[in-house]
């Protein structure tokens, strides 16, 4: 006999109370795995995006929103705003390259899908795209799409796309790189200009330098040349974490509560148990039982249904946010991020901080009613009938 | 004093629960090593609360208790606890076993609270219910047990840690008459060992046993 057998044959004297205390915690954990599942998963997509835009800088026109900053690295529709005139002040501009991005929608199957405006030569040196099928052709006829947008819309090569009346042959498919490139269509700039009725503007330019210590001299010269905002890739990946970090503050808001509403419930259960052993604790106390025995006993019995709790419940939210995640990619914002990528399936640290998380919250709820049991004086709870 | 174990002094206990009910008033009363001691007295007139306050269960409203040279009413409550579970074995009238525990884990459970190996516990709780003849009911729990194996159970906890005092609250209470005949039997072997017993009662039968036996009456002593 030890103290844990002692606990755990307590603890599943009743069955039914046991389940239904440890189906609350299992809960609370499961809905905090699944929130920091999502959330980590999320914040490594945005991060590999942030590398697939491959930029030091990005020039946007003044004034953008943090959503519209968001949008650089998703791929939604963007204002317009930066004339061709400021483009090739800032192409001047020694040791850096500037790629243009003008950032449109067009749809396929009534569905959305980006269309981006590029100078095809010099984004194809600076995305190092290789073809996977036809040619790099994008002129007035021809346009070229990445591998996933072939993929999902079943397109070959001479299949015609329709973009705002005018139709485009598919040149050619790009070999699948695995991220957002593989989800757009490319049309040369001119044209894609030319069709969207935007004048010479573009949506934003990423800029890569060739002295990265030299970032913030680049920043001042570029808006010494031209009347524009201009981002560097930490700054943009840094607001815009902290944009899907406030949104993952918040549903691990939603998380805490189900976890407080259990922590109740163990306290709950634990004063019961109490009320029913009292004269099981005046036993244990006639045969020698010290206070802080009876403390332990039934701290290590919250603490259990927290260690059991958790452990369902790490189970359960990795489960539910492995099948949430297509639900939650079909959202706008994070579409971009495609399901699968978006899922921590399974996660050492998250496993361990929500099972201590769950142990911790379990035993600090077993606290108040382990010290009413040790409170109690042996006569009392020996008369107790 | 060598022969005396337990001894009492002016011991009173007063509860005052909106009124002042007085339990016990200075009694003095001194226990011989090896004894079989019997206190009775009418049902409500001390009896237990004694029991309990020599026991160091409850805490006297004035008055000392000594067992041996140790002042029980003047130690810790975590001493006391040490001192119950290594000095003295308690049975009581209606069992007290803990109810999903088997009869050998509940004589385990109290070497458990002294610290003792589990090899151990398990070898000693196997040898003290093979003494009180219940070797075949080891892994039988409380509700599987008639009231008369229940309180041989109790017996063998009383005796796990090998206390030399065994206090008992009406231990045949609620025992038909062979099982009251079979207990005291175990009592007197018991004592026979050398341990002493004091045993709180109504029975003539387990009176009729003891050495030395106590009359309370409205909580104060009366020697036979």
């Amino acid at each position: 006999m030890n103290h844990f057998k002692l606990t755990w044959k307590n603890i599943v004297r009743r069955k039914s109370r046991f389940f239904f205390t440890l189906s609350a915690i299992a809960v609370g954990i499961a809905s905090l795995v699944t929130l920091l599942s999502l959330g980590t998963g999320l914040e490594t997509e945005i991060r590999k995006q942030a590398n697939v835009l491959g930029a030091h800088l990005v020039v946007t026109p003044r004034g953008w929103c943090a959503y519209e900053q968001i949008s650089v690295l998703t791929g939604e529709t963007l204002p317009e705003a930066i004339p061709n005139e400021d483009m090739e002040k800032i192409a001047g501009i020694k040791g850096l390259t500037a790629i243009p991005y003008l950032v449109q929608r067009t749809a396929l199957e009534n569905q959305p899908v980006p269309l981006i405006g590029i100078l095809p030569a010099k984004m194809k040196q600076f995305k190092n795209w290789k073809i996977g099928l036809g040619r790099y052709l994008l002129d007035e006829a021809n346009v070229v799409i990445g591998f996933g947008i072939a993929k999902q819309f079943k397109m070959k090569l001479g299949d015609a796309i329709s973009v705002r009346g005018q139709d485009f042959s598919i040149s050619g498919i790009l070999e699948e790189v695995g991220n957002r490139d593989d989800l757009a269509i490319y049309m040369d700039l001119s044209i894609a200009q030319k069709i969207y009725g935007v004048g010479d503007n573009v949506s934003f330019i990423s800029v890569q330098v060739d002295d990265i210590n030299q970032i913030d001299k680049y920043i001042l010269e570029i808006q010494n040349v031209a009347n524009v905002a201009v981002v560097s890739d930490k700054q943009l990946l840094k607001s815009v974490l902290a944009i899907v970090g406030t949104v993952g503050s918040a549903l691990q808001m939603v998380a805490a509560v189900a976890i407080l509403a259990a922590f109740f419930g163990i306290v709950n259960t634990m004063m019961t148990a109490i009320y029913e052993r009292r004269r099981e604790i005046g036993i244990l106390q006639a045969v020698g039982a010290k206070k802080r025995t009876i403390f332990c006993l039934f701290l290590y019995e919250s603490a259990i249904y927290g260690l059991l709790g958790g452990i369902v419940g790490v189970v359960v939210g990795f489960i539910f946010s492995y099948f949430a995640a297509p639900y939650i990619g079909q959202n706008e914002f994070t579409a971009f991020l495609g399901s699968e990528q978006s899922v921590q399936i399974f996660s050492v640290g998250i496993t361990m901080k929500a099972l201590l998380f769950s142990i911790l919250v379990s035993a600090l709820a077993g606290v108040y009613p382990a010290r009413q049991a040790c409170k109690l004086s042996p006569v009392e709870a020996i008369s107790y009938e | 004093m060598n022969n005396v174990i337990i001894r009492t002094e002016n011991l009173s206990k007063v509860y005052d629960t909106g009124f002042r009910t007085v339990a016990l008033q200075d009694v003095d009363l001194q226990i011989p090593t090896g004894s079989l001691s019997c206190i009775m007295g009418p049902s409500g007139h001390g009896k237990s609360t004694l029991l309990h306050l020599i026991g160091g269960l409850d805490r006297p409203t004035s008055g000392k208790v000594f067992l041996e040279d140790v002042e029980l009413t003047s130690v810790s409550a975590n001493r006391l606890a040490e001192i119950r579970s290594r000095k003295m074995g308690f049975v009581f009238q209606f069992f007290n076993l803990l109810p999903v525990l088997t009869a050998l884990e509940n004589v385990q459970v109290a070497m458990m609270l002294a610290g003792i190996s589990k090899k151990e516990q398990e070898d000693r709780a196997t040898e003290l219910l093979n003494l009180v003849g219940l070797e075949d009911k080891l892994q039988s729990k409380p509700n599987q047990l008639s009231g008369g194996q229940r309180q041989r159970v109790a017996i063998a906890r009383a005796l796990a840690n090998d206390p030399d005092i065994l206090l008992m609250d009406e231990p045949s209470g609620n025992l038909d008459s062979r099982s009251e005949g079979e207990l005291l039997e175990h009592i007197r072997k018991v004592n026979e060992q050398g341990k002493t017993i004091v045993i709180v009662t109504h029975s003539e039968t387990v009176a009729a046993m003891a050495q030395k036996t106590f009359f309370i009456r409205d909580g104060a002593l009366a020697v036979d």
